[in-house]
């Protein structure tokens, strides 16, 4: 357990990023780089400190099992590298993506793989300017074109230096040919994966059918018995509970790991497979998701935080005026890239 | 329409249709075939390889200009050519008819990606485009937004498959564009679409390898300095520039084009024989060779041809033969493009569609 008191004015502390804390006492410096941490900072009344003014306590910082201090004897002045990766604080967003040309026609889309309209694309840029200074280190995908371009879209409009790669292991072959050769070049990616299990909710027999079609084959009420039920599947379709199971299965398995070692991770999803992944960060009942209504377009954001989920609500475009909460972290490290550019 | 004059001949194995006196109407229907309407029967001519020679006669009135008018006479080839079908004879709705004996096949090379911003050696590497490549896709779009597209074929690469869809977004025809899944039989059955209507509706999207960049082997993701310090600068020129010496672990370009026009001939071809229209949304390289097989040029004429990107490029598929149109030019610029009677049909009747 590391205890860490200053009572006096004996130094400066530095909040790196949304990492660690850096200490500089007298000529030493110690950076923490926590894992599993839980930092809590109050500073000293005493001390003379130049970025805030409110109430200031004593600095304490407590540490969980491993070993914590990793002492390294590093300048505090501008740090141009990137976040480290051991963090307590890491940002998870979500976005749906938007029009696509069977949502124009109203046809029944499911997992036909339907790319976007006019609208669609620009909604996928607009999504992408209000998520331009937030982090990004890793980007999960369904298998369909709409939401890869979706997440590419976004991408575009992304302030950071790092370049989104597709990640691809579908074979052999497919695996090296994709090969990249340069240490550099690979820190400066931000690895793409595309996953069926990120897939809208299959729909089965209704995919490619209109709605009087539909009405037709199989009958009003079982239709909207089928799209608002939780576990009635349409026939050869998925009911929202089978959608729900493989989406959160996925989520827990493979990237709330990414999370977990400190990536910042967007989702670039659909309607059924993000409902599911919120009610599984919201712990919210079948019922409750059943009427929850995801805007196309507009991220989410959550902070994940010493195992928590915590909803930040949706960033504001650029020209909104607003309230939006940033976290400290993720305040500093939109100063940062604003620093970086100038 | 135009009145004819004529007695109608019928037809043993050669058919001759000689209207001589003013017995009916005869009208061109876009792409394929001539409707005959003679007294109260209407008879098709559906021409597979016909070859149709038209003229008017002069002594009719006609309601054409004043140009000088000779006898009709249609010649066809072994297959049987008539097809009766009694039906009005009106503009059809219907798209341009299955067995027609031109198709276009439309070229695009996807404009900048990430690592062409930052000058990177890409190949196979799976790199997204950037906002000017986007801008680069929605323009060829704008370009190619008159020509009828029925079957799209991409790499495996992002970077091509957001050119196609985004080229797409622009086009005027109502049928969708929806991307074929055979990975696996679970992604074959979920991509399965249950009407009729809508299948007729779609255009196949096939996305494969075969149609990737040149791989460039342990040259991906390194920089020119990189690659002058770890190989050599005229090894790498040379890897750039050779027809057949691969970089190490990678294609050479006759390596790329054996892949892609096999891939070519075999896939997309027999598409064109069919009467499909194609596009075909790729890379320099895999472009290049399938240009080099259209073209039908030199090994040393391949690496000295340059394709702008985001700049379509207009074959025409004819009776086995590919006829390059060139470029069709954007709707903003001025400019002599030489459309194709059909092609020019067909934009029309996407005109009249929409008013």
């Amino acid at each position: 357990m590391v205890n860490a008191m200053l009572h006096q004015t004996v130094g400066t502390l530095q909040l790196l990023g949304n990492f660690g804390t850096h200490y500089e006492i007298r000529n030493d410096s110690v950076n923490l780089i926590p894992r599993g941490f839980k930092v809590e900072v109050e500073l000293s009344k005493r001390g003379i400190y130049s970025s805030w003014e409110g109430k200031l306590g004593v600095i304490r910082a407590s540490a969980s099992q491993t070993s914590v201090v990793d002492p390294v004897l590093a300048p505090s002045n501008n740090v141009t590298h990137e976040p480290r990766t051991k963090s307590n604080e890491t940002a998870l967003i979500l976005i749906r993506h938007g029009e696509s040309l069977w949502n124009e026609k109203n046809l029944f889309t499911g997992c036909v793989d339907v790319p976007l309209t006019k609208k669609g694309v620009e909604e996928a840029i607009e999504a992408g300017r209000r998520i331009s200074n937030i982090p990004v280190d890793m980007i999960f995908t369904s298998a369909l074109i709409r939401a890869q371009m979706t997440a590419m879209l976004a991408m575009t409009q992304h302030r950071r230096k790092k370049v989104p790669i597709i990640m691809h292991n579908e074979s052999e072959q497919a695996k090296a040919w994709s090969q990249i050769y340069s240490e550099e070049t690979i820190k400066q990616s931000i690895p793409v994966i595309a996953a069926w299990q990120l897939n809208e909710r299959m729909y089965g027999e209704l995919q490619g059918l209109n709605k009087q079609e539909t009405a037709d084959r199989f009958g009003k009420e079982k239709v909207h018995e089928w799209r608002r039920s939780y576990d009635i599947p349409p026939p050869d379709g998925e009911s929202l509970e089978m959608c729900a199971q493989r989406a959160v299965a996925y989520f827990k398995d493979n990237i709330e790991p990414q999370l977990q070692s400190g990536k910042s991770v967007m989702i670039a999803a659909h309607g059924n497979s993000l409902r599911s992944i919120i009610m599984y960060l919201d712990q919210l009942t079948s019922q409750e998701v059943i009427s929850l209504e995801l805007s196309t377009g507009i991220p989410m954001l959550y902070i994940f935080k010493e195992d928590n989920f915590i909803r930040r609500g949706s960033p504001v475009a650029p020209t909104e005026t607003g309230v939006y909460a940033y976290t400290r972290g993720l305040a500093q490290y939109r100063q940062k890239l604003d620093e970086m550019l100038h």
